[in-house]
């Protein structure tokens, strides 16, 4: 066994910092209780437990934290943050993750979730609502799975509940929200 | 009573019998629905995972559309948009997060603007005595699993709900009307909504464990408050039995529409026939229908 001495031993605080800066979430109050890993649902399909996530950003690990399948198979339940003793909006730290790695195109195991957000939010911009027939569609042309939920979907077409055609009603408002958020962004 | 209506996207497809049925009871109880005029989508759960701005000014912009049509209370009848517009008041408290927001909307966001699901409506404004007074037909006994999910009551910071993690306000509407209210144990479990459409295999996993509980507590009917949930608890049975050799086939209602039916509204003005798990044949054999 290889002992490290403190001189050896470093804590990057970057990831942390950029976390509160964006959420306003200190992932330094966390004293891993663990209670937010034992009442997540999603558990079982992660590399790690929200408990060693938060860990991660505390220690500055950016590969554990941002490039393994965790924060990515976080279904957003609000579980974690409803039960942590340290009032830490555990769910909120993740979608913080997902959207710096998202920003800054790092490689990660996102699956197909970043190309989901994407187009969906090409259609926010340009249609202001969600157009499922389009989103299904486009989804899985792109991932290369043309056929996935076929059933389902024809079962939906046929008791009339996804439409065929975009619900444009007013677009503009949209893409100027989104412009005006991309000069502040800049 | 008038009070603001913002349906959302779902409502007006793969949710449409929460539409109609939300409407139907409304009207019944007396209460105006007023539709926001010209809203946006609330941005849902890929917004929040990749945009953080504009997470809360979608929401936001249909506070700002609210206010010209003179409203002061918002209805979410889905728990994800009632989630969002709740975490977007929640953050605008934030001055600079409001100053950005405001920014992108060209416009000022109203701070009072009271925002409600749909079952709070009925519990906090309508009160559970003008329900049981509507009554025409007891839903005799029928025994109601009541799922809420994630997000109609969580983070109770948001939410500003008390009993979060064992909710009873939907139990309560049912014994109102008539049916027998379940107790057990995952009525705030996930289903997985968020990924319905990329990582189908957890909604398969999340939604077979709901489906398993309610079965072991004998529920005739699952209700639920959430077009998502909805939209997996009853789309996805199929899938499910063939995944894990199951043989589910119960029913998935909108509380909305078991209220509807006790009220004596027509089943097909409640869209009850466009379920993708059949509800008729339930309902023809408890004689509801
Ligand atoms: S519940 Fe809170 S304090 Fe406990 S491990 Fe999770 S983040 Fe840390
Ligand atoms: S919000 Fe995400 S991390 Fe938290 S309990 Fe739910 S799935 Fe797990």
């Amino acid at each position: 066994m290889k002992v490290i001495g403190p001189e050896e031993i470093r804590i990057d605080s970057t990831l942390a910092e950029e976390v509160a800066r964006r959420s306003g979430e200190n992932v330094f109050l966390c004293y891993q209780c663990r209670k937010c890993a034992s009442g997540c649902p999603s558990r079982t399909f992660m590399d790690s437990t929200p408990t060693e996530l938060m860990r991660y950003v505390q220690l500055g690990m950016i590969d554990e934290a941002m490039k393994g399948n965790t924060a990515w198979f976080c279904v957003s339940c609000q579980t974690c943050s409803t039960r942590c003793p340290q009032d830490i909006d555990i769910a909120h730290v993740i979608d913080t993750l997902r959207i710096i790695v998202q920003e800054k195109k790092i490689k990660a195991e996102t699956n197909n979730i970043r190309l989901f957000n994407r187009i969906w939010m090409i259609a926010m911009k340009y249609i202001g609502r969600m157009y499922e027939a389009g989103l299904v569609g486009s989804l899985n042309l792109f991932t290369g799975k043309p056929f996935k939920d076929m059933a389902l979907g024809v079962k939906m077409i046929r008791k009339g509940k996804i439409k065929m055609i975009p619900p444009i009603r007013n677009p503009f408002p949209t893409m100027k929200m989104f412009s005006r958020a991309k000069g502040l962004k800049k | 009573m008038k009070i603001g209506y913002y349906p959302g996207c779902s409502l007006h497809s793969t949710g449409i019998e929460y539409d109609l049925s939300t409407r139907k009871v409304c009207d019944v109880l007396g209460v105006e629905l007023a539709e926001v005029s010209k809203w946006v989508c609330c941005g849902s759960s890929p917004a929040h995972q990749c945009d953080e701005l504009m997470s809360i000014a979608l929401p936001a912009k249909n506070m700002v559309l609210a206010q010209k049509d003179g409203l002061k209370e918002v209805c979410a009848p889905c728990a994800s948009c009632y989630s969002r517009l709740k975490v977007a008041q929640e953050r605008l408290k934030d001055p600079e997060v409001k100053k950005d927001v405001e920014h992108v909307l060209a416009a000022e966001v109203p701070e009072d603007m009271e925002i409600l699901h749909i079952l709070d409506v009925i519990t906090e404004k309508v009160g559970l005595d003008a329900v049981a007074d509507k009554v025409v037909q007891n839903l005799g006994g029928v025994k109601v699993a009541c799922y809420y999910g994630c997000l109609m009551t969580r983070p109770p910071k948001v939410t500003g709900k008390r009993d979060f993690e064992n909710p009873t306000d939907m139990e309560s509407v049912m014994a109102a009307l008539g049916a027998e209210p379940l107790d057990w144990n995952l009525k705030t479990f996930c289903c997985g909504a968020s990924f319905a459409l990329t990582k189908t295999d957890v909604v398969l996993e999340l939604t077979k464990k709901i489906l398993t509980d309610a079965e072991a507590v004998e529920a005739d009917v699952i209700a639920v408050g959430c077009p998502l949930c909805h939209a997996n608890l009853d789309g996805r049975q199929p899938q499910i039995n063939e995944k894990f050799s199951t043989d589910f086939n119960i029913p998935i209602m909108y509380f909305t529409e078991l209220m509807g039916l006790a009220f004596g509204v027509k089943p097909k003005e409640l869209g009850l026939f466009k379920h993708l798990t059949e509800v008729d044949d339930f309902l023809k054999e408890r004689a509801l229908i």
